[in-house]
């Protein structure tokens, strides 16, 4: 089954439409954008390392502890519902940069979302925004079978942002659901964004 | 205590309340989960419509530069807000018994201004709700959730007062319209 594109703002049912999921795969990416050309060629430009983290909420959209932050740095919550898989260092090649695994059912009962954000590491001192990364895009596929549910491209102009909350996996009475959200942060380090919703 | 609707509920409202004709309709909605950067300016705009479902005439559209129709029962009470009932972002004053003869609904509708260029939708509005409050003695009469139906699109009709027999009843309505203002304005026959 081809995956369903989502536009910003949208959301849709995640198992509600897919009886049985439980183990999804939270796919990240993004590709440099090309360098501007000097006059002498190619101006050789720093790696821009993007960084995908997942922020466990409460249904008060609060941070309840520090091992809910999952993240390069906190590779798993505390039941291993939400692991992510390790970090890429520079975006290149096609297919996902960074993966997070989730558990839908494992996720324990005081988590209401899953927040997914995608941050530029060091990006003040690299002086580095969105603006420099093009093609980045979140889906969701399902594990079992490793067929794309849903997909959002992330097509908005992000320059000046160096943080991107990407979309959110969310408890909706029984069921999951994903939100396309799309929005820039400044935020200039994951422990900075994190802050905001303790 | 108020009355939660749900979507496409019809409610009395002159009926269980008798002599209720000055109340205050209070809009409401929350649009800071995130710091996208660019400003998020949520309007709230009234039809009043005859029989057909259309608005005659243009001063029948009550928006953020025509304050009030032309007798001053529906008051789009802006920034003039009295604080009262926190929580609500706009007010519109209503005053059922002065509502002239010809308008037959009272069409509550929400906007984002601007949604195009700033990239804004729904989706990005959480906790939008409308509530009817009795002016006479602050009481809340009813209130509806609009829940997260919402994502793609840039107006949402909320709900109407509506004319049946001599009454006023409320109809919770909820419905997206994704061209935000200016689709809402053709539909109701201002162009």
């Amino acid at each position: 089954m081809a995956g369903i594109n989502l536009v910003k703002g949208q959301k849709i049912d995640l198992t509600k439409g897919n009886a049985g999921l439980s183990n999804v795969i939270v796919g990240l990416g993004w590709d440099p954008a090309e360098p501007a050309r000097g006059f002498f060629g190619m101006k050789k430009q720093a790696n821009v390392d993007c960084d995908a983290s997942a922020l466990l909420l409460s249904e008060n959209g609060k941070l309840i502890n520090k091992t809910n932050l999952v993240c390069f740095h906190n590779k798993q919550n505390p039941n291993n519902s939400v692991v992510h898989s390790g970090d890429n260092l520079t975006g290149d090649g096609d297919g996902d940069d960074e993966q997070i695994k989730v558990n839908l059912k494992e996720i324990p009962a005081d988590v209401h979302k899953v927040l997914v954000v995608v941050n530029i590491y060091d990006a003040v001192n690299r002086k580095q925004d969105f603006g420099m990364i093009k093609s980045a895009y979140i889906r969701i596929i399902n594990a079992a079978g490793n067929s794309e549910l849903v997909r959002f491209n992330l097509t908005d102009n992000y320059t000046g942002f160096t943080a991107l909350i990407c979309g959110e996996l969310y408890r909706h009475g029984g069921e999951w659901k994903f939100a396309a959200v799309g929005e820039g942060s400044h935020a200039a380090h994951i422990n900075q964004l994190a802050e905001r919703y303790i | 205590m108020a009355i939660n609707l749900s979507k496409g509920q019809k409610i009395d409202l002159t009926k269980s309340n008798p002599g209720l004709s000055k109340i205050k309709v209070g809009l409401g909605w929350d649009t800071n989960k995130y710091d996208g950067g660019k400003d998020f300016d949520l309007d709230v705009s009234v039809f009043l419509t005859n029989a057909n479902g259309k608005v005659d005439k243009e001063s029948n559209f009550i928006f953020f530069n025509n304050k009030q129709n032309e007798n001053g029962s529906v008051v789009h009470a802006g920034d003039n807000r009295t604080g009262e009932g926190d929580g609500d972002d706009e007010v519109i004053d209503v005053d059922l018994k002065s509502i002239p003869a010809d308008v037959d609904k009272v069409a509550f509708t929400i906007t984002i201004y601007d949604a195009e260029s700033r990239s804004q939708n729904f989706g990005q509005v959480s906790r939008s709700y409308v509530r009817i409050v009795n002016e006479v003695n602050n009481e809340e009469l009813i209130r509806f959730d609009l829940g997260e139906d919402f994502s793609v699109e840039t107006g949402v009709v909320v709900g109407e007062l509506y004319r049946h027999g001599a009454e006023w009843k409320f109809n919770a309505i909820g419905a997206g319209y994704k061209d935000g203002l200016a689709g809402l304005t053709r539909d109701y026959g201002l162009q």
